[in-house]
């Protein structure tokens, strides 16, 4: 008896050869992708760049910094540019030297110089704060002991000088500030696209679809009618998942009310049509669902949630940013840890807005009014 | 009314309807018949806009078939209603979906198709004959001209399936064209004119009634006897008998026409002697096997 139905079943699962092809090749690709993607150690890593000092000494520093291939310095004018900088994304780190150091060096008064890292991604954060030692090290602290001969001895530091590390944006380094806004985008994305995306399907297989196509629903009628009623749900939604961040884990209030709704309708909408594009190319709810699984892993791993996209090889960062949750992610963490200025975020709000309305035409393409 | 033109329809290699055409007049019912696979649902599916026609072209009423769809309802041979939603809902939305919000309109078609009891009532959990009123009544509430019906009354029991067949006529009398699938032959010879298709191809057409013509010139005994598969054998090797055909307590012999009485009553000897053989018309079944089995042959 069990004999048949194992038999029933595999004959049946070989018979759909569309979910048999996602089985099998899924893993492979997803295998290949992260083992070629996932790597906590990030390069090129932009960093924002002081040198008030314009020294020998304070140019020492720098070079220990660029040698390593790790951070990409850049100069800006001041700490408080170096912090806006970081701010707004566009650097993740900083390096601050005064105009004092090679005085202070040279009279043993070991001066501090400052570094700057972004707090708002775990991983990020703990290998530039490791690599930041580079700044430190003996090649670049050689140099820097006056050892005069012919000078009476004099009690020299074990370091020339100190580097100070300022994390910024959360300075406590809460793991809950580091991971539940992305959370927040992931639950919505699973809710989304499970629930728009079995909606067609579904129809399909209970044959609705066909007494509803003879009649003369219009297109945008069709898409717009299934679309709105889960758009309004998966926000409300958000809320109700946000709400209860702030509530149990002390999540910050965002810089502004209005973008953060903005965030969540246009995020919420990108899901919802990208839902309803799966539903519209599956044939079977089993086959929809495993499209959805395959869109949100690379999701979660791949926007730079957990893993940085400093650490994503060159070759496969454009694949990061044809990922919608890479912008949700940029967007919400600017508006509720580093408080970015807007300006600084409308590219990620462009991004998500051109995303739905590109999901949603494509239903609108691929819906026909006719079975086949 | 409805006017199809060497439709066309293929399914990778298999060409499941071949150049297709008839012309339907308003406030006929017309029956399209055949066996199970010879093309009726893909017929009709390109009739009401779910297929698109490989070849050939539809018009209803002088209109391509998406311009049309205000006009014409459709019943399909599976439940197509929403089972979560009430009767009431049901109807409300199909409706809806045609402009149609008169509440009124709506009750009266709760009303005549004795939806009534049923108002609240979730559609999945309805029976099969509700079920199907149901489905009539969603594809009527927008009053169209024309209404087609995949199999209407397969699995329907023979009462409801002739309170159906009353409505189907009082809805032609009301000047609405109905186009119907069947496979049922009873169900055939109520239409007004039917069309007999077989693996994709129409190979008869006109009045059920007149249809027997096409067989050309045949007689048909009716042997009272019950199946016996030695006498049914022997029938099918006889060269003057065209078709077999077992209908319950009675074996329908279609002949050519020259075959006399006493052939048959030789045929039939050793297996029941004392069967009474009657000499009759060739019937629409006679008809329908004759046709769709000589094809085959």
């Amino acid at each position: 008896m069990i004999g048949a139905m194992i038999k029933k079943e595999l004959i049946q699962l070989w018979r759909d050869p569309r979910l048999v092809a996602l089985i099998v090749v899924m893993p492979v690709i997803f295998l290949v992708l992260f083992g070629l993607a996932l790597k906590l150690e990030p390069t090129n890593v932009k960093m924002a760049y002081c040198d008030q000092d314009r020294s020998f000494f304070s140019n020492l520093i720098k070079t220990g910094l660029w040698s390593d291939g790790y951070f990409q310095l850049y100069e800006v004018n001041g700490s408080d540019q170096i912090v806006e900088e970081i701010r707004s994304g566009r650097a993740k780190a900083g390096m601050y030297i005064d105009a004092n150091f090679s005085n202070a060096l040279s009279e043993n008064a070991q001066p501090h110089v400052t570094f700057y890292v972004d707090g708002t991604m775990p991983s990020l954060t703990t290998a530039m704060k490791y690599n930041s030692s580079a700044a430190t090290d003996e090649g670049v602290t050689n140099d820097m002991y006056f050892l005069d001969e012919d000078a009476p001895p004099t009690v020299i530091a074990k370091d020339p000088f100190v580097m100070d590390t300022v994390v910024l944006f959360n300075p406590d380094e809460k793991e809950t500030w580091f991971f539940l806004p992305g959370i927040v985008g992931v639950l919505i994305m699973q809710i989304a696209l499970i629930l728009t995306g079995i909606t067609v399907v579904r129809e399909r297989e209970k044959q609705t679809l066909e007494q509803l196509l003879v009649t003369p629903i219009g297109k945008a009628a069709f898409v717009f009618g299934k679309l709105i009623p889960y758009i309004v749900i998966a926000f409300i939604d958000f809320y109700l998942i946000l709400g209860l961040g702030w509530l149990l884990f002390e999540l910050p209030a965002p810089a502004s009310h209005l973008y953060l709704a903005l965030l969540a309708m246009v995020y919420v909408a990108v899901m919802i049509s990208l839902g309803l594009l799966i539903s519209l190319l599956s044939q079977t709810q089993q086959q929809a669902m495993f499209i959805a699984i395959f869109i949100i892993v690379p999701s979660i791993l791949l926007s730079g949630f957990i893993f940085p996209l400093e650490a994503l090889p060159d070759y496969i960062r454009p694949l990061s940013y044809a990922i919608p949750f890479t912008y949700f992610v940029e967007i919400i963490r600017g508006l509720l840890i580093k408080h970015t200025h807007i300006v600084d975020l409308w590219h990620a709000y462009a991004a998500l807005g051109g995303f739905a309305v590109l999901f949603i035409v494509l239903s609108m393409l691929k819906f026909r009014r006719s079975l086949l | 009314m409805i006017v199809a033109e060497h439709l066309t329809k293929r399914f990778g290699a298999f060409l499941a309807v071949d150049n297709v055409s008839f012309h339907i007049a308003k406030g006929e019912i017309f029956g399209l018949l055949g066996p199970n696979a010879a093309g009726k649902t893909t017929a009709m599916r390109m009739l009401c806009g779910l297929y698109h026609p490989d070849g050939g072209r539809v018009t209803i009423d002088g209109e391509t078939v998406q311009r049309a769809k205000p006009r014409f309802g459709y019943v399909s041979q599976f439940f197509g209603q929403y089972e979560e939603l009430s009767v009431w809902e049901n109807l409300r939305f199909y409706a809806s979906l045609y402009g149609v919000n008169d509440t009124a309109r709506l009750e009266t078609m709760m009303e005549r198709y004795a939806l009534e009891p049923y108002r609240t009532r979730h559609a999945g959990a309805l029976s099969g004959g509700v079920k199907r009123r149901l489905a009539l009544a969603c594809a009527l509430a927008h009053d169209p001209d024309v209404l087609f019906l995949d199999e209407p009354t397969a699995g329907i029991d023979p009462v409801t399936r002739k309170q159906l067949w009353d409505d189907f006529y009082a809805l032609a009398s009301e000047g609405k064209t109905l186009f119907v699938t069947t496979h049922y032959m009873e169900e055939a010879q109520r239409c007004h004119r039917i069309a007999i298709i077989d693996r994709g191809r129409l190979i008869a057409e006109g009045a059920p009634d007149t249809l027997h013509t096409l067989l050309g010139d045949v007689r048909v005994y009716a042997v009272a006897t019950g199946y016996n598969p030695a006498l049914v054998d022997a029938a099918k090797q006889d060269g003057a008998i065209r078709l077999v055909n077992q209908f319950g307590s009675e074996l329908r012999l279609t002949c050519d026409a020259a075959t006399p009485r006493e052939h048959i009553a030789s045929l039939i000897a050793p297996f029941a002697a004392s069967a009474e053989i009657r000499d009759t018309l060739p019937n629409l079944e006679d008809v329908f096997m004759a046709l769709t089995t000589k094809e085959h042959a």
